[in-house]
């Protein structure tokens, strides 16, 4: 790697333009911060920044924020997989599979139909179809704390969407790695079947020996804990990619292979690092998109914000209606699911690095600002919306 | 006084009640001990009208000041209640088991789905121990589980 540094250029330039993108997600992290919005977009809008064409192209480190953006995919992918135990993951199929389906067919629908008519190939519609259908996680877990509303009666109804959201993308990532490796008919079906495959017996050995991994890995020591999670991930996300799994998908299921104190430890461990790579990850998306190519983009990216938020709100008001939530509760859950983030980027990351030449990169870069601002704007006004659709009781103003 | 719990996946899990005077409350256990004791809207139910946020240790205050160290002469009204639960004491090994390591460590709970809810330490009692408190040679514990989970459970405290 130091070699790749050396010929990209010296050492020193490396370093200054990586401390400079950092300090730069630093500094719109704050700004994120203090006007409410997440950090997400922000750093979406740095990556076009330093990208070919943008305001400040960068020279030399794009080589090593290319590396720092794959391991930020697989940090993002093995803190998902660690989210959730493989109890709480599966537990809730029986009783959440209906939510799970109906926000499937709801939210890939609109991409899937938008891909097809812009003319794309359908493998690439189907990636427009995972961006469109994914919540943000990160985005919605932050909400719901800053909003007071872990403890409301709304809230299950909304985590269980989110693992059902997640329990699709470990069906979903390896079909369209698979997909998007495979030249022929043949090779893609076998590469797919290879992917699920490995999915399956991984999540049944996971399952079964889940305190056995986990007790092999667990050590007392933070700093021993941190590197052999880290070495493992970073490990099996790459014998993944080397077997045309997609790294994504092995980390994930590194993620949820590991629990207990293993996870509960690993999690606290990996956040920062998480934070840094994703950051980086970000940026490397955005660096990627040509800023050229937004406004061609701007159209159909907001024909997709209005009809998603739409699909999306619908699914949280009937899955909350479902659960005997009342109609402000509905609003909440509805509105709250709405921001697109992190996994929209990563699943349209996979086919742009698979060298996808449609406009999937800009509409997504568009698509998510969109919605990743608005999301959280328009749950912080849940209130609000649920008391025009709740006529008031008698005698209670709304003041009141 | 019916009891209702439901998982958070991600964040732990929210156990809730009605009182007798109709006020709705709830505790959210988060996966890394922190309670919050949560009191819902009357006019918007699904909401929470306030959060308490406790550590572990000021859940234990809280219920002492309920009056929890007084579950102990409850058990037997329980068992009594509860169609195949069981209720066991176990004395901590001079050696071996989970003597000298915490409850956390042993992954009682995790592993085999029962509770340590109250620990007796020579005159004293520590009911509903928290997972860093640390089991002495010699410590009584109470299970409450399943046959089967205080079975296992017994298992792995005396090694």
């Amino acid at each position: 790697m130091i070699a790749a540094l050396v010929a990209a250029g010296t050492a020193g330039t490396v370093l200054i333009e990586l401390g400079a993108v950092l300090l730069l997600l630093a500094v719109l992290g704050r700004l994120a911060d203090r006007i409410g919005v997440p950090s997400i977009p922000l750093y979406l809008l740095a990556g076009l920044a330093v990208g070919e064409g943008g305001i400040h192209p960068l020279e030399a480190s794009q080589d090593f924020i290319a590396v720092g953006s794959d391991i930020g995919v697989v940090l993002l992918l093995v803190m998902l997989g660690l989210e959730y135990s493989s109890a709480e993951l599966f537990g809730g199929l029986r009783t959440n599979g209906l939510a799970g389906v109906v926000d499937l067919v709801a939210n890939v629908t609109p991409g899937l139909v938008a891909g097809l008519l812009l003319g794309w190939s359908p493998l690439t519609a189907v990636l427009l179809g995972g961006v469109t259908y994914v919540s943000s996680s990160g985005i919605v877990a932050r909400l719901l704390e800053e909003f007071g509303r872990v403890g409301n009666r709304e809230t299950p109804v909304v985590l269980s969407i989110l693992v059902m959201e997640d329990l699709a993308m470990a069906v979903y990532l390896p079909i369209v790695a698979g997909l998007l490796i495979g030249d022929g008919p043949v090779e893609s079906a076998v590469s797919v079947g290879v992917a699920l495959l490995v999915v399956v017996v991984v999540i049944v050995a996971s399952m079964r020996f889940g305190p056995q991994i986990t007790r092999a890995v667990d050590t007392e020591s933070a700093e021993l804990l941190l590197l052999t999670v880290l070495g493992l991930t970073l490990l099996i996300a790459g014998l993944a990619e080397e077997i045309q799994v997609s790294s994504a998908v092995g980390a994930f299921l590194v993620g949820v292979s590991l629990s207990g104190r293993v996870a509960e430890q690993g999690r606290e461990l990996l956040r920062p690092l998480r934070d840094v790579f994703a950051g980086i990850f970000f940026v490397f998306f955005g660096l990627q998109v040509d800023p050229g190519r937004l406004a061609p983009a701007a159209a159909p990216a907001l024909a997709l914000v209005v009809v998603t938020a739409a699909t999306k709100f619908g699914t949280g008001w009937w899955a909350a209606r479902r659960a005997g939530i009342g109609v402000r509760g509905r609003a909440r859950a509805a509105t709250v699911l709405l921001p697109r983030g992190e996994f929209s980027i990563v699943i349209a990351g996979l086919g742009v690095a698979a060298g996808q030449t449609s406009d999937l990169g800009s509409i997504t870069a568009c698509y998510v600002l969109a919605l990743a601002v608005l999301g959280p704007l328009a749950t912080r006004f849940a209130g609000a919306i649920g008391d025009a659709l709740d006529r008031p009781p008698k005698g209670v103003s709304a003041a009141a | 006084m019916e009891v209702f719990e439901t998982a958070l996946p991600g964040i732990g899990v929210r156990h809730e009640f009605v009182t007798r005077a109709g006020t709705r409350i709830g505790v959210i256990t988060r996966r890394d001990g922190r309670r919050e004791l949560v009191v819902y809207d009357r006019r918007d139910p699904d909401s929470c009208r306030d959060i308490v946020e406790l550590s572990a240790e000021e859940s234990a205050g809280m219920v002492e000041l309920l009056g929890g160290s007084r579950v102990t002469e409850r058990l037997g009204d329980l068992r009594h209640d509860v169609e195949g639960l069981s209720i066991q004491w176990i004395t901590i090994p001079a050696a071996g088991g989970l003597a000298g390591r915490t409850i956390e460590d042993g992954q009682i709970r995790g592993r085999t789905g029962a509770t340590i809810v109250a620990l007796i330490r020579g005159e004293r009692s520590i009911p509903g121990p928290g997972p860093d408190q640390v089991l002495e040679p010699g410590d009584v514990v109470l299970l409450m589980g399943t046959d089967a989970a205080v079975e296992a459970a017994e298992r792995l405290l005396e090694g």
